[in-house]
């Protein structure tokens, strides 16, 4: 039985695209990753996942059930929306103390844990924690009861790199218990350290599911050099350039494929300066996916 | 049951608030009596110069005023509306909540049925009427004993109060409902004050003496207090109107709220 059941899943808001008939399947322990840019229908899929709205054909399952007809089937779900609110006046305790009511177990020992992991006061009022603070109350409130199922709506926005080191490690402790995890970015890198397999959305569309090792094998990068004499196109005229500009004596291009071999191209040059980056997920999108989108 | 004590917390403090508001507001109304009382021709002339629809809306009727009961309709008027605004307040901040303080990707994802959380909050919402109402009418009963100079009825005095209940319990339907039609309700407050004030000031400008249809319009001519003193009774029809509107206000809520789409934060 696939933990989570995506099939033919259509939204749609009067006549604004949400999502268009999705598909999809994550297997028991599995981490699977949901990418796509801003606006994709990430969210859409995830809420509908949920039970927050409803589809307008198609279903969409946890545990083989559908979150609206069997509420109950979230007691083994955690979930980390991108950005946090809670109740005002509330203490970071209280709130976690109440959120735990509703499992019918007790958390307290699990809370105070993932606290200290964290870094989180717990006697604090939740109104004077700060954004990155308020992230932190988020992911231990989704955590305290031990979800089988935990999803993850862009979890990182917020923290800094040190808690986000933390985070990943908490999250691939529960994935070794056997939590399955349901992670949706529009980081690619992040999700790139994580996944064992990826779906990428684009204007309410899966456009491709892939496994990691092939993503892996592909990596994207943004490649600027700078070389003290020309550089000329036929230089990098190999599969898997794109974008490529040239500047006076630099050049600017994605690449995407074995690192080896374009370096190798690099190193014949005499360079005065270069950067290596990650490109930015909308422009993996335009170079690559939208033709095939 | 859980969400039910979490509501009651969360509506404490501005249900003491109400409370304490409306028994100042009667309290301020009793302490004037002892000298309208003294004063009874003198007061009635008086009135009898202000046009028809003005003493409508002040719950002024002349013939009986000065008696202790008379005078407290004029109170309950007052207190009415002021109990009309916080019930339905109370009504259309109570679903929006979620959605208002973006909660919803909180409370919403939890292991239950969205009828369990209205049932939950439809619960602690009347609680809080219920406990509005029974303070108000001790505190009340107190005042009116203590400026009373005759005696008066105590079970007309109870029905006279309990109108409060019944126009609080009708506002506070019609509030859940309308909050059902708004995807995010920014500021509560003019939305329940606007629709108070327009059925009152409708209210004013039916004459109360005719039973033509017209009084249907307002809620707040549902229970006429002088016809609860004459009669010892409320209007059945009326009665039955408010009890339709309630249920079917309530009944409609849980239907449209069971389907709606909880949208993301932006």
């Amino acid at each position: 039985m696939s933990i989570i059941e995506i099939k033919n899943l259509t939204k749609s808001y009067g006549n604004a695209r949400g999502i268009v008939d999705v598909n999809l399947n994550v297997e028991q322990g599995e981490i699977f990753g949901f990418i796509g840019p801003n606006g994709a229908g990430k969210s859409t899929a995830i809420r509908t996942l949920l039970g927050l709205i409803y589809p307008t054909s198609g279903s969409a399952a946890i545990f083989g059930k559908s979150c609206i007809e069997h509420p109950e089937v979230r007691k083994e779900l955690g979930y980390l929306p991108s950005e946090v609110f809670y109740y005002d006046g509330m203490r970071v305790m209280d709130l976690l103390k109440y959120s735990d009511s509703f499992y019918k177990k007790d958390c307290t020992n699990r809370i105070k844990e993932l606290a200290e992991i964290m870094d989180l006061d717990l006697k604090k009022k939740i109104d004077d924690l700060s954004f990155g603070n308020k992230k932190k109350v988020g992911i231990v409130q989704g955590l305290l009861h031990e979800p089988k199922l935990i999803i993850l709506d862009e979890p990182t926005s917020g923290l800094d790199p040190l808690m986000q080191q933390k985070f990943f490690e908490l999250i691939a402790l529960e994935n070794k218990k056997g939590a399955t995890v349901f992670f949706s970015s529009h980081i690619l890198g992040e999700v790139q350290k994580m996944c064992s397999r990826v779906a990428f959305i684009k204007e309410g569309k899966i456009i491709k599911l892939e496994k990691m090792s092939t993503l892996q094998e592909n990596s994207y990068k943004r490649i600027r050099i700078e070389a003290k004499s020309g550089i000329t196109k036929e230089t990098f005229n190999l599969g898997g350039v794109s974008d490529f500009e040239i500047k006076g004596d630099s050049a600017n291009f994605i690449f995407k494929g074995n690192i080896n071999s374009i370096l190798k191209k690099i190193a014949e040059i005499d360079l005065r300066n270069i950067s290596i980056e990650e490109p930015d997920l909308e422009e993996i999108f335009m170079h690559y996916y939208a033709k095939e989108g | 049951m859980n969400m039910y004590l979490h509501e009651l917390k969360m509506l404490r403090k501005t249900t003491i608030i109400w409370t304490c508001a409306i028994i100042a507001i009667a309290a301020l109304y009793l302490s004037m009596y002892s000298s309208i009382a003294n004063d009874a021709a003198g007061f009635k002339v008086l009135l009898e110069g202000y046009p028809p629809q003005v003493r409508a809306m002040l719950g002024v009727s002349i013939d009986n005023i000065t008696s202790p009961l008379g005078f407290y309709t004029m109170v309950i008027t007052f207190v009415v509306l002021c109990g009309a605004i916080q019930a339905m307040n109370l009504g259309v901040s109570l679903l929006s909540k979620e959605s208002r303080e973006r909660t919803a990707d909180f409370l919403l994802v939890k292991p239950v049925s969205r009828v369990a959380i209205v049932n939950a909050k439809l619960l602690a919402a009347l609680t809080m009427l219920f406990a509005t109402d029974v303070l108000y009418f001790a505190a009340v009963s107190i005042l009116v004993r203590a400026v009373a100079q005759s005696g008066f009825s105590g079970e007309v005095f109870l029905m006279i109060n309990l109108t409060l209940l019944f126009i609080q319990l009708i506002f506070f339907a019609l509030g859940v409902f309308v909050s059902m039609f708004f995807n995010k309700i920014r500021s509560v407050l003019p939305i329940s004050l606007g629709t108070v004030f327009a059925f009152y000031f409708l209210g004013a400008l039916v004459v109360t003496d005719k039973n033509d249809g017209f009084r249907f319009i307002s809620p707040f001519k549902y229970f006429d207090t002088s016809y609860i003193m004459k009669n010892s009774s409320y209007e059945a029809p009326y009665l039955i109107v408010g009890a339709i509107i309630v249920v079917v206000a309530i009944a409609a809520s849980y239907v449209i709220y069971s389907r709606k789409d909880i949208h993301a934060v932006s």
